[in-house]
């Protein structure tokens, strides 16, 4: 029995041990073959095809096949007029919709030369960090789920729930809200909301604390995150990695705190980093970046005056209802912004912002008309399932299942 | 404190505009629009002024965040292409672009930013971009087997095919697109700028323009 | 499993009107326990009972129609919203199934592109009879949103034939359990043990 065959492509846990007689295991060599992962599988956050290439249990090579979900929204986007164009951003990363507006509205208000009131920045700022629970509520029960995990998605389904009720008082939809507008929000926030937002705020860091207590010592948990998909700092630059993704990795960087937008420069908060990089530190960051943005969302109601919530020139943002019953330019503005909508100065600006899953940008070229001339979606997504075959290569294929998990990737936004 | 950064940070863009601009073989222009620092730089030239933009310590671009397409069917070279690159230790963004048509091929960064083979493949599949030295140049986001490339001003919104489940054949088809209505795509023009005459309005439009004989504001 | 229509008593004996979605259910209390009673007893004299197979076949189908989680989309997030404990599907004998094979009901929540339908297809081919479809929200209604996209298919009932459609965008996760209590109705209507 000298056949046999020690591969170094091969993890040390999968090289044969040796019996206690002397005798070797003998290792067979197994063809690589290929293995269909998707379109549609429970653990494959929505229609990613993957096709994998496999050496025994072990991925050698996974190659996704992404598009299932393109539904040509920059081209749709190229037709429409600004205001119209705006849900097309609830839709893209459709567990975080705010935040996909918010950048759009900071471009075209880029492009417009305008500044928003004061109070509207609070508000858009408090729902930004609302919407950041909100998703990383989903990707850390989600992850939990595809490692075997179903409590922590029952319970956290429920708080998102609650923040859902937040975006239904204050916007009337409980996803895609449609709310931050070029210019401002959409409506002032109803009375009573802050309270209840406040009593939230009081609340919700003590279901964190349960969360982690289901999952940040559980051996299993460890046992199916710690050391699987490690990237270092200069993999996860080199692959364009952003958000908390590249916050695990090590790499101090966050657009709320570099290149602030908004109130996010006066309100305090601190970036969470991890050292290791692998799926156990992209958990860690979510859990510890949501603390923060209750702590966000405390300052920001705490600062927060009465005031107007859009700018006052009517020529970019629409009047109220009352208002147009009662004053024939009212009537016209509405009729005209509405149908025309506005113009925008030719231009162009790549706008980004930190959404839940990371840099999100809006290249947007404008040439004078009401419509955008191209208007490039920089989704997050894009570049971290990209990475995807790097990081599972020589891994257990469900290893890749946990790295799918880790990376929070929604298809709506990867394939657009 | 964010105007503070704010003009130091246009201050450095504008010194490395200057920089760019005379010290870098293949760039065409560099410039501070909007806050923006944007670099256009010959095609044949991109590797090289890439390379600089990311090993320079000046520059520092370490991550490429975004490839797009630009399609301007009216220039003689169509296309645009924009790289935009982010540098995390000096906190500075930088815009490059370049020029091409249908078969001129661009020089592929994907061996500077790995990241850059998706987003290359994703501007060829919407533009019809060609890349040289990219290995992997395969549709990503349309269909398999899908023709044209949807981003290109040209190409319909609606496209040219759409699919159907045929009973008899038992299989997913595709048909030439038939709709029951069509995209209503309104001119917005404003009558009200009087650029535009609506029917039977003829004549007030005419004394609008001032185009009939008499002094204007006479309309009755 | 009685045919007659009985209305539901109450445990202090007052009456209201049958249930709308499932007339021959039977609130507990002493009328179900008087059929319960009237049922064993005629097991226990006779060995066998008499019933309506057509019936008792649509009792069981809806009170678990297991659904394939098919998210596609923004409704796929509703649709788990539905699973999990607030609107609680479970309740109803709803449970989702990763497997085309258990299922008994498609929801399809989210765009249909194109490049998606054939996929789309093939796993409603592999569900075994009987089965039906929901179609949830405006993309897989008529393409919504969407529509004049050169990639995405203007309703997903060119594809696959649709009994429930669920509108809004998305719908929100109670619209769903209505568009799923509408299929247990229609099921109850028109549900055969023939193959059809």
């Amino acid at each position: 029995m000298s056949d046999i065959i020690l591969r170094d492509d091969i993890p040390d846990t999968m090289q044969p041990d040796q019996t206690g007689d002397g005798r070797s295991v003998k290792t067979v060599e197994i063809d690589s073959h290929s293995l269909n992962f998707g379109p549609q599988h429970p653990s494959a956050h929505g229609v990613l095809r993957l096709v994998l290439e496999m050496d025994g249990e072990v991925v050698a090579r996974a190659v996704p096949h992404i598009g299932l979900l393109h539904r040509g929204t920059e081209k749709l986007i190229e037709y429409k007029t600004y205001m119209k164009a705006l849900p097309y951003f609830d839709r893209l990363d459709y567990v975080s919709p705010m935040c996909q507006e918010h950048a759009f509205a900071l471009a075209t208000e880029k492009l417009l030369g305008i500044e928003i009131p004061e109070r509207a920045k609070w508000i858009r700022t408090m729902f930004a960090e609302i919407t950041r629970v909100l998703s990383h509520l989903l990707s850390v029960t989600s992850f939990a789920l595809d490692c075997g995990a179903l409590t922590p998605a029952l319970w956290g389904y429920e708080e998102r729930e609650k923040l859902l009720e937040f975006y239904e008082a204050v916007s009337g939809a409980r996803y895609h809200a449609n709310y931050f507008r070029p210019g401002g929000v959409a409506k002032d926030m109803p009375v009573g909301l802050d309270e209840r937002i406040a009593a939230w705020a009081t609340e919700f860091p003590k279901f964190v604390d349960t969360l982690e207590a289901m999952l940040t010592d559980n051996r299993i948990w460890k046992q199916r995150t710690v050391g699987i998909g490690v990237f270092t700092p200069e993999q996860a630059l080199d692959w364009g990695f952003s958000g908390p993704n590249l916050r695990a990795s090590g790499v101090p960087w966050d657009l709320r705190r570099t290149q602030p937008y908004d109130m996010y420069h006066e309100v305090e908060f601190e970036v969470p980093v991890a050292r290791n990089g692998d799926c156990y530190d992209r958990y860690l960051v979510r859990i510890a970046e949501m603390r923060q943005s209750v702590r966000i969302v405390e300052q920001c109601l705490a600062r927060m005056q009465p005031g107007p919530i859009k700018i006052q020139d009517t020529k970019i943002s629409p009047p109220t209802r009352t208002e147009m019953k009662r004053s024939m330019e009212a009537l016209i503005h509405h009729f005209k912004l509405y149908t025309e909508g506005y113009h925008v100065p030719p231009g162009a600006t790549y706008t980004v912002v930190e959404t839940p899953k990371g840099e999100f940008g809006v290249y947007m070229i404008a040439d004078g008309s009401n419509r955008p001339y191209r208007c490039k979606i920089r989704s997050t997504g894009f570049a971290h399932l990209q990475a995807l075959d790097e990081l599972s290569r020589r891994h257990m294929l469900a290893d890749t299942v946990a790295i799918i998990g880790s990376l929070d990737l929604v298809f709506g936004e990867i394939d657009r | 404190m964010g105007d503070l950064v704010a003009s130091g940070l246009a201050g450095r863009l504008g010194a490395m505009a200057f920089a760019l601009s005379t010290g870098l073989e293949g760039v065409l222009s560099a410039a501070v629009e909007k806050g923006e620092l944007v670099v256009h730089v010959r095609r044949q030239s991109l590797p090289g002024v890439m390379r600089v933009l990311r090993d320079d310590p000046r520059y520092a671009f370490q991550q490429m965040m975004d490839l797009c397409g630009v399609d301007y069917p009216d220039r003689p070279e169509r296309f645009d292409v924009v790289y935009n690159l982010l540098s995390v230790t000096l906190n500075q963004r930088c815009r490059v672009i370049i020029t091409t048509d249908e078969v001129a091929a661009v020089p592929s960064v994907h061996r500077l930013w790995s990241s850059a083979t998706w987003w290359e493949r994703e501007c060829y599949d919407l533009f019809g971009v060609l890349f040289s030295d990219q290995p992997d140049l395969r549709r990503i986001l349309t269909d398999y087997g899908f023709e044209g490339h949807p981003l290109r001003k040209d190409f319909p919104l609606t496209g040219h095919v759409e699919v159907r489940y045929d009973v008899d054949r038992g299989a997913v088809v595709y048909e030439p697109v038939k709709l029951v209505q069509d995209l209503r795509n309104f001119d917005f023009t404003s009558p009200w700028e009087g650029v535009m005459t609506l029917p039977g309005d003829e004549k007030a439009h005419e004394s609008r323009q001032g185009i009939v004989a008499g002094p204007p504001g006479q309309k009755r | 499993m009685t045919d007659q229509l009985a209305p539901i008593m109450h445990h202090d004996g007052q009456e209201t009107a049958p249930v709308a979605w499932n007339r021959e259910a039977l609130a507990p209390g002493p009328a179900q326990e008087a059929v319960i009673k009237g049922i064993t007893g005629e097991i226990t004299e006779k060995g066998f009972v008499v019933a309506n197979v057509d019936k008792l076949v649509n009792w069981a189908r809806t009170g678990s129609l297991w659904p394939l989680s098919f998210g596609l989309a923004c409704c796929a997030v509703e649709m788990i919203h539905a699973f999990m404990p607030r609107y609680d599907l479970d309740r109803f004998g709803i449970i989702p199934r990763g497997s085309p094979r258990q299922a008994d009901v498609m929801i399809v929540s989210g765009t249909l592109t194109n490049k998606m339908a054939p996929a789309m297809r093939r796993i409603y081919d592999q569900m075994a009879e009987p089965r039906w479809v929901i179609s949830m929200g405006s993309c897989a209604n008529g393409g919504g949103y969407y529509h004049y996209s050169y990639s995405v298919v203007r309703g997903c009932d060119r594809i696959v034939p649709v009994d429930i459609y669920v509108p809004g965008c998305p719908p929100t996760a109670e619209a769903l359990v209505y568009g799923i209590l509408q299929l247990q109705k229609k099921i109850q209507r028109t549900g055969t043990i023939l193959r059809g």
